[in-house]
């Protein structure tokens, strides 16, 4: 119960933060695009619109997941609202799954309208079939999913460090998760047995964002812009990586902000 | 203060607005000088940051489709800015890179590689003059669509056309008809290509096969131009050899065009593809477009003439027959 308290609250809060604003940006950038680019891509109108749209939902979500995400804990502390919030009967843990979920209710409400967005778009450049519309639901899905995760990381980070810090970390992280088969590369091209553990340990333990955007060894942005078909078995394990390893994030978070004392 | 209710009121602002306004108006000009220096110092403005397509592919953090669009967008500037393009030292040095990478980034555009091959063989100046690069290139989206039939067309397109490597193009054309979904013509292509002589009909069937099916509006009219150019170059050869024919029979060149059609040779005399009545000088022999034709000529390969002039011989080599 207090979770869905502590989450509507974070919720509200992101709202009257005008969160949403961000919304109006990208029906600007969807718009302008729609008319603009029927000039500059000679053929390719419809995969630039969806190429443009998804990327834009990653990208705005992703920003919104890390610069909300690293103050949810860190904003509480410094307005001393906390005390207030764990004197009442609110665990720990109530607290922090509930900041999460209010996150990830905000990216969802986000999502959802700029996935609207994109169709409209769609709609207005013509000529795409009923199953193209379909179609990009897989690849926001797994977009959302990728946000849970980098809104776990910056949560992580907000509960033992300075927004600036956690900024830097969560970025730096989300970053280095593209690249995690190159850790795979330098394991296996490592001379020693210990350097070689050390590589493969990193690899599992970097969050692999990589697994998001490419399924089948397929960009999934582009692929949903050439409706090409889901191997969901793919999308099911990665839906698995996903909740555990967020699921193992938060739990790290509520390990570090349990053992936290206020004065 | 404020807890005592003093309160603290603002100063003027106007004095700092005009400052803003007087101090920004300032950068244009200041941004023009330090551009100039810019220019008068870069060696190459030509300059492609990211040259590795498998490096830009791993920066992309999943964006690839939309790098790959970016790229590609760029690619179609470069090539068609023909203004732009004469103010490089080198045309279109950078197009065969700025292709490989699209393709790295997005390999399903099927245009990338389809019309970046022609933008690539066409010799200067209208394309790169690199035709070996565009059958690279082909051959890249040959291994990533191996039953796309139309890879294969365009590979032998470009072996018989630019490079002129009739075998070639034929093995082109000849794998190319054993995919499920070739159409039935593109063995007859192979074979015609394979057969000598036949190279002139080919290719204005292949430039026919491109205005009429290609999507795109920029390769339409280079399949024109180049269909009229054909259409001009056989009606210049057509003329050299009457106006021979009529040397030897009068004993003097023709002093217009007219005398062929007086002398029996031809029917009547041809314009070229715009409506404009070619040029001809009697005392060079000359003949050619006029300077007010319409016609964008292209180069038509000079083996052609040969093959063409066989043609002429076995019809009317014998006598003064009607063209």
């Amino acid at each position: 119960m207090n979770i869905a308290v502590v989450a509507r609250n974070t919720f509200r809060e992101n709202i009257r933060d005008r969160v949403l604003y961000n919304l109006i940006l990208f029906a600007l950038v969807m718009t302008v695009s729609s008319i603009a680019l029927g000039q500059l891509t000679l053929g390719y109108e419809r995969k630039v619109i969806v190429d443009l749209g998804l990327s834009a939902i990653s990208i705005f979500g992703t920003l919104i997941a890390i610069f909300i995400g690293i103050g949810l804990v860190h904003k509480e502390l410094e307005r001393r609202t906390v005390y207030a919030l764990l004197s009442k009967p609110v665990r720990r843990h109530e607290f922090i799954l509930g900041k999460y979920l209010g996150l990830l209710a905000t990216l969802s409400v986000n999502v959802a309208v700029m996935t609207v967005g994109l169709w409209l778009s769609m709609l207005y450049q013509g000529g795409i079939e009923p199953a193209g519309y379909a179609r990009i639901l897989p690849a926001v899905y797994l977009i959302f999913l990728s946000l849970a995760l980098t809104t776990a990381l910056a949560l992580v980070f907000s509960t033992f460090s300075t927004p600036a810090l956690s900024a830097l970390f969560t970025l730096f992280l989300w970053i280095a998760g593209h690249f995690n088969y190159d850790l795979l590369e330098f394991a296996a091209t490592s001379r020693t047995a210990a350097m070689r553990r050390f590589f493969q340990a990193l690899y599992y333990l970097v969050p692999n964002f990589s697994n998001f955007t490419s399924i089948d060894s397929r960009n999934v942005i582009q692929s949903a812009a050439y409706a090409q078909p889901v191997d969901w078995t793919a999308v099911g394990w990665t839906t698995v990586y996903g909740l555990v390893y967020s699921g193992a994030l938060l739990a790290l978070a509520v390990a570090v902000f349990s053992r936290r004392d206020f004065k | 203060m404020t807890g005592t209710g003093a309160r603290i009121s603002g100063g003027r602002m106007w004095p700092w607005l005009a400052l803003a306004v007087g101090a920004a108006l300032a950068v244009p000009p200041a941004q023009d000088r330090v551009q100039e220096r810019m220019q008068a110092r870069a060696p190459d403005p030509d300059i492609l940051y990211f040259a590795s397509p498998d490096a830009i592919k791993k920066m992309a953090l999943g964006y690839e489709g939309l790098l790959a669009d970016i790229y590609w967008m760029r690619a179609i500037q470069y090539y068609g800015r023909r203004e732009e393009a004469e103010r490089r030292p080198v045309r279109y040095k950078n197009l065969a890179a700025m292709l490989d990478i699209t393709s790295t980034l997005d390999p399903d555009m099927l245009d990338v590689y389809r019309a970046g091959s022609i933008f690539l063989a066409e010799p200067d100046p209208v394309g790169a003059g690199q035709p070996e690069q565009a059958v690279a290139l082909l051959d890249k989206g040959i291994a990533r669509h191996p039953a796309e039939w139309r890879l294969r067309l365009d590979k032998g397109f470009i072996y018989f056309w630019f490079l002129k490597d009739y075998r070639h193009a034929g093995q082109a054309w000849l794998d190319g008809s054993r995919l499920a979904a070739a159409p039935p013509w593109m063995a007859g292509l192979a074979a015609m290509a394979l057969s000598r002589g036949g190279e002139i009909e080919t290719a204005k069937m292949l430039w026919r096969q491109q205005l009429e099916q290609s999507e795109r509006a920029d390769i339409r009219e280079n399949a024109r131009n180049h269909l009229a150019s054909t259409e001009v170059a056989e009606t210049l050869w057509t003329l050299e050899f009457f106006i021979e024919k009529y040397k030897e029979k009068a004993g003097r060149p023709p002093r217009q065009l007219e005398d062929l059609v007086r002398a029996g040779f031809l029917r009547r005399v041809p314009v070229d593809p715009s409506g404009v009545p070619y040029d001809y000088e009697p005392a060079s022999g000359y003949v050619g477009l006029a300077p007010e034709t319409k016609v964008r000529y292209l180069k038509v390969p000079e083996e052609y003439r040969a093959s063409f002039r066989r043609k002429l011989e076995e019809l009317y080599g014998s006598a003064s027959g009607r063209g």
